[in-house]
């Protein structure tokens, strides 16, 4: 599939991150110069046109043990930033992501220990949580336009062997009666199942009088032996 | 997961793509101006060269991929086979004349330690050390078993 990838990009060069004293991740206080507090000039930086050395880090922490990285961003202070914001920094975090893994991929060729490898962990939660901010975001524009709850249609439908799951739809050219292989697809449980099913449910419930009753024996002997002390929270 | 294009349909844009690119130092030798990449196996060249243009602004002129075979044949303790991850590879060539060196990211650096740790105590150690085990200097190299 030919994707042609046209990204909506707008005004990040203007907002590339000044220098890379400053990491993208958010504990060393760095803000963005659209931040309005109070009315004031934004900040003018430059645009960095690096081009490929933005896919390596700065000349003097090559070869360091230990390179100092803030904490990873939060879903709560993603929560405060704007959409334009957001936008920006997943850029940013994708470039640092790049950056730590041609480190990582470098290290491996040369043979010697990568220097601080939770930044990648870091980023990789920092890039998790600004897309479940983006995606909740979204449902709740989505909820008031619409009414819709998901983006993408769906149904629930049992497979052959009785679970009953949600089958998301998938887009296709042409009507499913003139589709011959989803035809072949059935969901229903066949009647010859039913006894197969009836024996899994038996297993399940069985599994969970066993453990109900392994803590309510635990339980009793601790306050067997323990007759004074409070009832433990596991 | 992409919606489906059918003539007339509008020009696919993804925000906020979650695709990755590892810069690697190519094995055999390239040309100046060939730049080796890793990227993910749903990526193609049109992909790459949209990336890297918006992204990183760097003129791309030809772009060529490959798809490398991880291998199976290593086996763990308990002789099973260990399958190594397939990865795709892009030779991507600058435009407008631009060479690209891999430059040398782990040049050999003096290891300083702060003032007062103990490492700095035991460097200082094993250096006397050493010094008391050396021989006359102003002997020029000569054992001391014979002379005065």
């Amino acid at each position: 599939m030919n994707i042609n990838l046209i990204l909506g990009i707008f005004i990040l060069k203007g907002w590339d991150w000044v220098g890379r004293e400053k990491s993208p991740l958010a504990a060393l206080s760095w803000r963005s110069p659209s931040s309005s507090v109070a009315p004031c000039r934004a900040l003018h930086t430059t645009i960095s046109r690096r081009g490929l050395d933005e896919f390596f880090d700065l000349p003097e922490n090559w070869g360091e043990t230990t390179v100092k990285s803030g904490a990873p961003w939060t879903a709560k202070q993603l929560r405060t930033k704007s959409n334009e914001d957001l936008h920006k920094l997943w850029y940013v975090l994708l470039k640092e992501k790049n950056l730590l893994l041609t480190l990582e991929q470098e290290a491996k060729r040369q043979r010697v220990p990568m220097s601080s490898p939770e930044r990648i962990r870091k980023v990789e939660r920092s890039m998790i949580r600004l897309e479940t901010v983006v995606n909740e975001r979204e449902s709740a524009l989505r909820m008031l336009q619409t009414g819709q709850e998901k983006a993408r249609p769906g149904a629930w439908r049992r497979d052959k062997f009785g679970h009953v799951y949600w089958y998301r739809f998938k887009e296709y050219a042409i009507p499913w009666y003139m589709n011959r292989r989803y035809k072949r697809k059935s969901f229903f449980t066949p009647k010859f199942v039913q006894p197969h099913i009836r024996l899994r449910l038996e297993k399940y419930l069985r599994q969970r009088a066993r453990k109900t009753s392994l803590e309510r024996r635990t339980q009793s002997k601790l306050k067997e032996k323990f007759p004074h002390a409070n009832i433990s929270a596991s | 997961i992409y919606p489906l294009y059918q003539l007339g349909n509008p020009q696919l844009r993804i925000f906020r793509p979650n695709w990755f690119l590892t810069l690697v130092r190519p094995g055999k030798e390239q040309p100046p101006d060939t730049v080796q990449f890793r990227i993910p196996m749903e990526m193609t060249k049109y992909d790459v060269k949209n990336y890297l243009e918006k992204i990183y602004d760097v003129p791309v002129g030809a772009i060529r991929t490959r798809i490398q075979f991880g291998s199976n044949k290593k086996r763990n303790h308990l002789h099973q086979k260990v399958k190594q991850p397939d990865y795709k590879v892009a030779y991507v060539q600058l435009a407008q004349g631009q060479t690209f060196t891999f430059p040398d990211i782990f040049p050999e650096k003096e290891l300083k330690h702060e003032e007062g740790s103990m490492e700095e105590m035991q460097e200082k150690f094993m250096e006397d050390e050493k010094q008391r085990q050396r021989l006359d200097p102003r002997r020029g190299g000569v054992t001391e078993w014979f002379g005065l």
